[in-house]
């Protein structure tokens, strides 16, 4: 029995007897393919170190072989569950070095699919959460709204998850006036009837509290000192929301609350997200109300050559600061690209949250930093 | 005081959990059979890019022009030019090839093409043990695109 390198499992430390052991990279609650190093004194946790690369997918390296227009489905596949987010960030940096000016419409609903986006990524989030937790129901519940919020997406972009619908200079089609009256359905049922739901079967449910409150904490110190952003840094007491800090696709227009916890337990970081949940959808009735006519794809030549200089996009994406780090040369292809991840900076976080708790305390911690490994790796 | 609330905390944690999930018990189930019942696609949805057959002549819409071939991001169409016995380009493809291990599904193909030849299907069991069986060529995607829908839409609109 060997846990890294031809380690021995089983290693004397101050005249304890400790244990080495994997957690993963195949464990269902270490939500893809994380590999947990964790050294245990029976059953509290003395270290872990987080192992990744499983899902390494050579993003930035193929993407400077590729013209601008396939990066953007490209992106989509790092963070899977914020794709629209992934797609957004990669056209803004485009789209400003190209001298691109968006359709004012196709700007609305850019930030109407984010939040869409952010409020499916969270209900994801919820499940999952509650599945790392040991309480299953709650994870159908949140399934029976992310397949008709995914179906909205299908009906509107074609795809259920990796959407390929953000173009260079807007988006790839405009939507049905049916459409709109689905999405106010859904916002109507998520608000009146799921919302309630969730809160009742899992976030004040008593054992899910002793679980998560007190469990995993942080600083806010910490949390920035790791560069941690989204609702992980916000749980902390942290108000640092990019929607509001640094404004992008003109989010100073809507009128909206950046929720923010007081502990930085795990508790504190799920109740962030299901109050975030509430806020999306504010700012997509906003949306709705505003919603200008027009077309939403600028024309663009197909063969695009930004001008050669450097910019770095950041939007907030559902689980913190994603960033877009593009140089060009002039080219067709981009010189480099560089892909901030939220999830990367968060996994570093895990030793700090999870040590010297229990096994069950670390399972906590991984979870509510709702980590995707496809973004991680990239 | 404190065990009493928690005493309270936990009751009422149980019974507002099991009215949730006892009024669920009454609602139709909303989950399929899957391989028994099929649920419809959206219209719009998409799969992979098949080639499209004229109605009239019964020959494909492709004029081998090659577009296509260039905007596909991870490069997984191949086309060759149909030539004659003196050299001459003729206006359809020879081999047209796409290696859907490779496919994306990011439509920039579709959108490139000017010739409305090529269509993405809403065929999705397209699954097979062998890699080699995924390199499907253009008698099978022209296929393909017979037993699917005309989908060349989406969010309603022709695009």
């Amino acid at each position: 029995m060997e846990a890294q390198g031809g380690a021995p499992a089983v290693v004397e430390r101050d005249g304890r007897r400790l244990m080495k052991i994997n957690m993963g990279p195949q464990h269902p609650s270490t939500h893809g393919v994380l590999r947990l190093i964790v050294t245990l004194d029976g059953e509290v946790v003395v270290g872990v170190e987080p192992d990744i690369g499983f899902l390494h997918r050579n993003f930035e390296k193929i993407v400077e072989g590729w013209s601008y227009p396939g990066i953007v489905p490209f992106s989509d596949r790092n963070d899977y569950l914020g794709a629209i987010t992934n797609e957004v960030a990669v056209c803004l940096a485009i789209e400003r070095l190209a001298q691109i000016e968006v359709p004012p419409r196709a700007v609305y609903l850019r930030v109407l699919f984010c939040e869409l986006q952010r409020i499916l990524s969270h209900i994801l989030f919820y499940g999952t959460f509650g599945l790392d937790l040991g309480a299953f129901s709650p994870f159908m519940y949140a399934f029976r709204e992310r397949e008709w919020g995914y179906t909205l997406m299908e009906k509107a972009t074609g795809a259920r998850m990796l959407y390929a619908y953000n173009r260079i200079g807007g988006l790839r089609n405009d939507l049905p006036d049916e459409w709109f009256a689905d999405l106010e359905k859904f916002l109507v049922f998520m608000e009146r009837q799921a919302w309630p739901e969730y809160m009742g079967l899992l976030i004040e449910n008593e054992i899910f509290r002793e679980r998560t409150i007190g469990v995993g904490k942080l600083t806010p110190e910490q949390a920035i000192a790791w560069g941690a952003s989204g609702p992980v840094l916000r749980s902390t007491g942290v108000a640092w929301d990019l929607r509001k800090a640094a404004p992008y696709l003109g989010y100073e227009r809507f009128e909206f609350d950046v929720p923010v916890g007081k502990n930085g337990d795990t508790y504190d970081s799920a109740m962030v997200r299901m109050l975030e949940i509430k806020e999306s959808i504010r700012i997509i009735r906003q949306v709705l109300k505003m919603l200008p006519d027009g077309p939403v794809l600028a024309r663009v030549r197909p063969n695009l050559r930004p001008r050669a200089g450097e910019y770095y996009s950041r939007v907030e994406s559902p689980r913190g600061e994603v960033g877009v780090y593009l140089v060009s040369d002039g080219s067709a292809r981009p010189y480099r690209l560089k892909w901030r991840a939220p999830s990367f900076c968060h996994l570093q976080l895990v030793p700090a949250m999870g040590g010297g708790g229990k096994v069950a305390d670390l399972i906590a911690a991984v979870g509510s930093l709702d980590v995707i490994m496809g973004e991680v790796d990239r | 005081m404190a065990l009493w609330d928690r005493v309270w905390q936990t009751g009422k944690s149980m019974v507002v959990g099991h009215a949730i999930t006892m009024r669920e018990m009454l609602h139709k189930p909303v989950t399929v059979r899957y391989p028994e019942e099929k649920p419809p696609f959206e219209r719009g949805s998409r799969s992979v890019p098949v080639l499209k057959v004229n109605e009239e002549s019964g020959r494909l819409n492709c004029v081998s022009c090659g577009l296509c071939e260039r905007a596909c991001p991870p490069s997984c169409i191949e086309i060759t030019q149909a030539m004659d016995e003196k050299g001459r380009k003729k206006p359809w493809p020879e081999t047209f090839q796409l290696d859907l291990s490779h496919c994306m599904v990011c439509n920039l193909c579709v959108e490139a093409c000017p010739f409305d030849a090529l269509e993405m299907a809403d065929v999705v069991e397209l699954g097979s043990y062998q890699v080699q069986d995924l390199i499907l060529q253009k008698g099978q995607l022209a296929e393909i695109w017979k037993t699917s829908r005309a989908l060349r839409v989406a969010g309603g609109e022709r695009l």
